[in-house]
């Protein structure tokens, strides 16, 4: 089991010395169960840090605004941050360094091990409780979950409550550390694509009825793509603006701006973004979940991404986020590639 | 009398094989369907997954990226790029539920206007069951 | 006078409604919303919040203005596209949401009013629904001048007393509407108001969060725009629209015009929800932006509803729902935003 006094002590080492500039963590949120992201830069804060089954955030999206940051400044602070990451999120971590949006030095890696399960679905566990509010969640010794509610403690198994992502992770222990806490656990997952091959099982008819009935209810806040650390485009078709204005930039170069989608909410713009999306996230998509965790309006957002994930394994023997020096899946090709769509 | 079902394609076709292709068939006279809207682009690597879904936004029935024949890219491999590229966006397009007949991606060299009008003719054959695509299609007024 | 509505026949009362399109919150994919309701006998009240609040209903996320076309001249003929404004009914509408109507209806009325707005906003009759209990764990109405109870912006209140409503009428609308039940709605006795009394009262206690002493609120942001408070507070924003699309109150839009041919030019003019959370919210064709990064953003959220809408309106332009808490991915909490101002050091 992971302590939080360990990570709390590798946290405080870090800040003391003054070999980070800070570290991105977890702290317990206003509602007292659920984790939330915190930024330390303090030593005496320290305490603050938790470690959960509520840890839901890919904790690199705040990487990125660091670098996004640190472009701006004049004399920017060079020392790395800290962050806190789980298996997926270290995937994260190798398709920036293999993007080279940051280099390994920016980054000081306090990896947790998942050991045994993963996070929790807010949802499946109020379903679960019928009602009665969740006052704690904590890890289990076995592939379960200790939840405690007003009525006392129950005992959920993994299976239950646990996040689709996590059911189906194929890296619950970081790949690319500077520090890990937990046990390099052995898992298997039988069926790391299971829930979109029933999606595939689908005929074409009923996937269209399914995506559209699901897209139907997007009400494009971009949440998917604002908690994606994948998505740091500094333009995206999906904006208005989508191109970088600058002073120079003239009037022309403005009206002749190419407005790929309309705002309105409606399925034909929504499947387009969505579409857009999953396509660019292609062999970039380390199926942390949080996009889907962020719908408010929960569309199972991780069945697109996962079914490109599928493909790109199964058509190109592509694997995602695991080798920070392989090019990336379309900017590389192998002569044997099947071509048999085409004519 | 119903009208036949006419299938509006656009086509992204490669400016040194597939569009030249196309021009051989025209000049040559050969006869194919005039279903096809062709845009020509410098390489089939080049065509952005944007522009097939854009086609999709905008009414196409059907949508055809053609290159030229492996080893024969006038920017060496931008058809090997384009040929992996486009099939994800194939299976993504298969996996919301369009049917797998809508989009298709073709080799088709300079001396090739024989077999481009061949593809467009299967093409068409295709499409014309299926009817008009109205499932990317941007919703209109009239 | 009170009516009193036995549940067994609250669906013949829905069914006598065949005039009006009727919302009611349905549950979807886990997902709590306001839908029109086809099959009016399976209609629940019985439900704690949604997740897109009722103002979808009376503003929605899209809208038509006008339709154009290019005609032989040089000339555009256009069509106006108001909203023929279908008499609706929208069950279940927690009090919050009631009042942020009311707080809407502010913005799009007065001296120059929004008829696209008003043509839905008149036609709507807002049945509310009393809070028995927090709707959420987040809830805090008490806390910004309202109540788990309130009955403005509402037609008809709605009290669940276990086997029956105790349903107050408060408008005309509201009168119109219970009518259409005719004789499924008896006279209400002391004893049931009574009953709903000791609701409405016992729901009060039962908040588990509150913000305090804000009152000078309004005043301490005026002096904190350029405080580097904003820049600690947005942190872990990751900058979607979750908190203002889903806010019963935030009420900005976009317009833009929807071209569906280029030859003859021919399109619609088509308002949309916007948010101030959104980078080219604010964006100028200059390239300037004025508001350049999630600091100033969390800070034009706060300072429109804490502290510009009550120099403007006198009143909080937020109604406690909680839901920007609950739903933002990443935690952010006005209430302790809010807080932190308060005890914000001058």
């Amino acid at each position: 089991m992971v302590k939080h006094e360990d990570v709390r002590a590798e946290a405080k080492k870090l800040l003391e010395s003054g070999k980070v500039k800070y570290i991105i963590a977890y702290e317990l949120g206003a509602d007292g169960w659920k984790a939330n992201p915190v930024f330390i830069k303090k030593p005496e804060d320290v305490d603050k840090i938790i470690w959960g089954p509520t840890c839901f955030h890919n904790l690199i999206r705040f990487v990125v605004d660091e670098k996004r940051r640190k472009v701006q400044q004049k004399n920017p602070d060079t020392r790395p941050v800290g962050v806190m990451v789980k298996g997926c999120d270290s995937r994260a971590i190798v398709i920036l360094l293999q993007e080279k949006f940051i280099e390994r030095k920016d980054v000081h890696i306090i990896g947790v091990s998942c050991e045994k399960t993963g996070v929790i679905d807010e949802r499946k566990l109020a379903n679960k409780l019928k009602g009665r509010k969740a006052k704690n969640v904590e890890f289990g010794p076995d592939e379960n979950f200790v939840v405690t509610t007003e009525e006392g403690t129950v005992d959920l198994p993994a299976s239950e409550i646990m996040a689709d992502r996590c059911l189906e992770c194929i890296a619950h222990v970081p790949v690319i550390t500077d520090v890990l806490f937990g046990e390099k656990t052995k898992r298997t997952v039988p069926h790391p694509f299971g829930s979109v091959e029933k999606i595939e099982t689908l005929s074409s008819e009923d996937r269209w009825k399914f995506w559209s009935e699901q897209l139907e209810k997007c009400v494009r806040c971009y949440a998917c793509r604002s908690v994606c650390p994948m998505c740091y485009c500094d333009e995206c078709v999906a904006d208005t603006i989508t191109f970088a204005v600058s002073p120079d930039t003239t009037a022309e170069e403005k009206a002749q701006k190419i407005k790929w989608l309309d705002k309105s909410p409606v399925i034909s713009e929504n499947i387009f973004y969505h579409m857009v999306r999953a396509i660019h996230l292609a062999g970039r998509c380390i199926d942390c979940g949080e996009c889907e965790r962020a719908c408010p309006v929960n569309i199972p957002l991780r069945m697109l991404n996962k079914k490109l994930e599928k493909e790109a394994k199964l058509l190109f023997g592509y694997d995602v986020g695991f080798d920070s020096e392989k090019p990336a899946l379309i900017s590389c090709f192998r002569d044997e590639d099947p071509e048999d769509f085409i004519r | 009398m119903t009208e036949e079902f006419e299938p509006k394609i656009v086509a992204f076709l490669c400016k040194w094989c597939s569009s030249a292709g196309s021009d051989l068939a025209g000049v040559s006279r050969m006869e194919y369907p005039a279903n096809v809207i062709p845009i020509q682009v410098m390489c089939s690597g080049s065509v952005s997954p944007l522009y097939i879904f854009e086609a999709f936004n905008r009414g196409a029935d059907g949508v055809l990226v053609s290159g030229c024949h492996p080893g024969d890219c006038h920017y060496i491999k931008g058809n090997m790029y384009a040929r992996r590229k486009l099939l994800l966006v194939k299976k993504l397009l298969e996996h919301v539920g369009l049917e797998p007949q809508r989009f298709r991606m073709s080799w088709v060299s300079a001396a090739e206007g024989q077999k481009y009008t061949q593809v467009i003719k299967e093409l068409v054959k295709e499409l014309k069951p299926l009817g008009p695509q109205t499932k990317l299609r941007r919703e209109r007024n009239g | 006078m009170d009516k009193i509505l036995a549940k067994k026949d609250f669906p013949r009362w829905l069914e006598a409604l065949g005039a009006y399109d009727v919302y009611a919150p349905q549950l979807i994919d886990d997902v709590w919303n306001y839908e029109l309701a086809t099959d009016r006998k399976a209609v629940s009240l019985d439900y704690p919040q949604t997740a897109i609040p009722a103002k979808k209903i009376v503003f929605p996320q899209r809208e038509f203005f006008f339709e154009f076309r290019e005609a032989d001249t040089d000339d555009y003929k256009l069509k106006e596209l108001l909203p023929e404004g279908k008499p609706t009914v929208i069950f279940g509408v927690r009090a919050c949401e009631g009042k942020a109507v009311t707080l809407t209806d502010l913005v799009f009325g007065g001296e120059i009013a929004d008829d696209y707005y008003w043509k839905r906003r008149n036609a709507a009759v807002l049945v509310g629904l009393a809070c028995a209990s927090p709707p959420s764990t987040n809830c805090f109405c008490l806390s910004v001048n309202g109540s788990p109870h309130s009955k403005e912006g509402l037609d008809v209140l709605m009290t669940d007393l276990g086997d029956q409503y105790y349903v107050e009428i408060l408008t005309d609308k509201g009168k119109k509407l219970v009518s259409e039940g005719g004789a499924i709605f008896h006279e209400a006795k002391p004893p049931d108001k009574k009953a709903a009394e000791k609701i409405h009262a016992d729901s009060e206690k039962k908040l588990a969060r509150e913000l305090k002493n804000i009152k000078d609120v309004p005043a301490k942001l005026k002096g904190m725009f350029a405080s580097p408070f904003w820049d600690d507070e947005s942190m872990s924003c990751i900058r979607c629209g979750i908190c203002t699309y889903l806010c019963p109150t935030c009420h900005c839009f976009d317009i833009n015009d929807e071209v569906e041919s280029q030859t003859p030019l021919a399109g619609r003019r088509v308002r949309t929800w916007d948010t101030c959370q959104f980078p080219d919210f604010t964006m100028h064709s200059s390239g300037h932006n004025p508001r350049p990064d999630k600091a100033a953003r969390l800070r034009q959220r706060i300072n429109h509803k804490f502290q510009y809408f009550v120099e403007v309106w006198q009143n909080y332009q937020c109604t406690g729902c909680g839901r920007c808490i609950t739903l933002c991915p990443v935690g952010i909490d006005i209430i302790k935003v809010v807080e932190k101002v308060r005890d914000h050091a001058n």
